[in-house]
């Protein structure tokens, strides 16, 4: 049912060995159609013209973008590579990348209260909980966790810190999480859905600053829940995230 | 499309399915859905995880590049495109219907429904017959350039029916085909054909 290009018919043979192979193939075959498609040239004259002017150095660093979000890292042959781009590479033996936390500039920042509790963020709550919860944040924004997770189980006690409102990445191991927050959509969203549905406490469109994996955190999910009118009348009504340093005391 | 790349855009879909949910979505036979599961996972295209699959992060990739091959006609069809258009209007007020459906104010302030209301639970019904009306136009239209878009509407339907015959859990229970289950399915379907983005 396709809209045949003669790229397309060069390839409906064998799949390629690797799936690196296959998806950066895939994608540079993607971005050909689409530049083909806009440019109103022929194939004649997009081919031996046309794609040295629509086809850009930046066209292709999207792609390896694209390639690294997913969670792909390049495995390399000297070291030169991976020290001087540790985020496109498998890291060396022993040397794992700590994952950068979300820093939402509007995040409130607070002192460490006399509990030992320092506010690191808001959300809006998707349903009013009886208790608060407390767990340890690991940030789940590549697939590749997802699939460890799905495999092996989430940790017990674990907050997820995403911000994928639609649910896409975490559908399939939502049920395991002690909590969500989540750095876009509304209490309306898919994951809010699916959050109230499984009764975990949720805060979406949450406002994060100052947050590391590991970190234990409780969510004030027995706040108020955010209602759409609040939404359509600009209503400030938010949940606080708090940091747990070493003293607090857990109470909810 | 070819049937592997059918299987894995059922797949990703889904997301984590088993072969028979994955077939009764895409009309393949499961034996075949399966067996190019187990393929998919020998050559790192999938994972196998507690009876179901999910495609890895770069097959998912691989599989987007070339929607913009497979769904070229159907995002050039004005019927289709249109369609599509009124599904992500009527998309707005379904997801405002689950959310009245699983919250109720109480006092003044939302809580989590625990259905001892029927006046509001019946309100609710009402109104989420109503998208579905709605939604019947809308996957008729669909249906047209695309049939296998049928299996939303029996999906929906069965979904309804049983909700309106008094089992509450089939409309937004996530451990089965509720209403709300199917209706995201048919969203990201549609997403990934059109190649837009999810908006909230």
């Amino acid at each position: 049912m396709g809209e045949s290009l003669p790229l397309d018919r060069i390839n409906t043979g064998a799949v390629p060995a690797t799936p690196l192979v296959e998806a950066t193939l895939s994608l540079v075959q993607d971005l050909v159609r689409n530049r083909y498609r806009e440019s109103g040239l022929s194939w004649a004259e997009f081919r031996y013209a046309g794609s040295d002017r629509l086809l850009r150095k930046e066209d292709f660093a999207a792609i390896e973008r694209r390639i690294l979000d997913a969670g792909h890292r390049f495995a390399w042959s000297a070291v030169i590579s991976v020290d001087e781009r540790p985020e496109a590479y498998v890291p060396r033996a022993g040397d794992e990348q700590a994952e950068a936390g979300f820093a939402h500039p509007e995040a409130p920042q607070g002192e460490v209260e006399a509990d030992g509790r320092a506010v690191r963020g808001v959300g809006d709550n998707v349903v009013r909980q009886q208790t608060n919860a407390v767990g340890i944040a690991r940030y789940i924004r590549s697939n590749e966790r997802v699939l460890t997770y799905l495999s092996e189980g989430v940790p017990r006690g674990t907050i997820a810190v995403i911000d994928d409102s639609g649910g896409t990445l975490t559908a399939p191991i939502i049920e395991q999480f002690a909590g969500v927050i989540c750095a876009g959509g509304t209490i309306r969203s898919h994951l809010g859905i699916l959050t109230r549905e499984y009764n975990i406490p949720c805060l979406m469109n949450a406002k994060v600053a100052g947050i590391k994996d590991g970190d234990r955190l409780m969510i004030e999910c027995s706040a108020a829940a955010k209602t759409t009118e609040d939404y359509q009348q600009g209503v400030e009504r938010v949940a606080r995230i708090w940091l747990l340093t070493g003293d607090a005391e857990v109470r909810s | 499309m070819n049937d592997r790349d059918l299987v894995f855009h059922g797949l990703a879909v889904k997301r984590h399915a088993a072969p028979p949910a994955v077939a009764s979505l895409v009309g393949i036979d499961a034996a075949r859905v399966k067996s190019l599961l187990v393929e998919a996972v020998a050559g790192g295209r999938a994972i196998e995880a507690k009876g179901g699959y999910a495609l890895t992060p770069l097959a998912r990739l691989a599989l987007e590049g070339r929607y913009s091959f497979h769904f070229a006609p159907l995002r050039k069809n004005e019927g289709f495109v249109a369609a599509y258009e009124s599904f992500e209007r009527i998309n707005r007020t379904l997801k405002q219907v689950i959310t009245d459906w699983q919250t109720i104010e109480v006092a003044g302030e939302r809580v989590a429904n625990v259905h001892t209301d029927p006046t509001h639970d019946e309100a609710v019904m009402d109104r989420l017959a109503g998208v579905h009306e709605q939604v019947e136009t809308v996957l008729q239209a669909l249906a047209g350039p695309l049939p296998r878009m049928r299996i939303y509407q029996q999906k929906l339907l069965a979904a309804l029916e049983a909700a309106e015959d008094g089992d509450r859990e089939w409309v937004s229970d996530v451990r089965r085909e509720s209403y709300h289950t199917v209706w995201f399915e048919l969203h990201e379907d549609l997403l990934r054909i059109m190649g837009r983005a999810r908006e909230e």
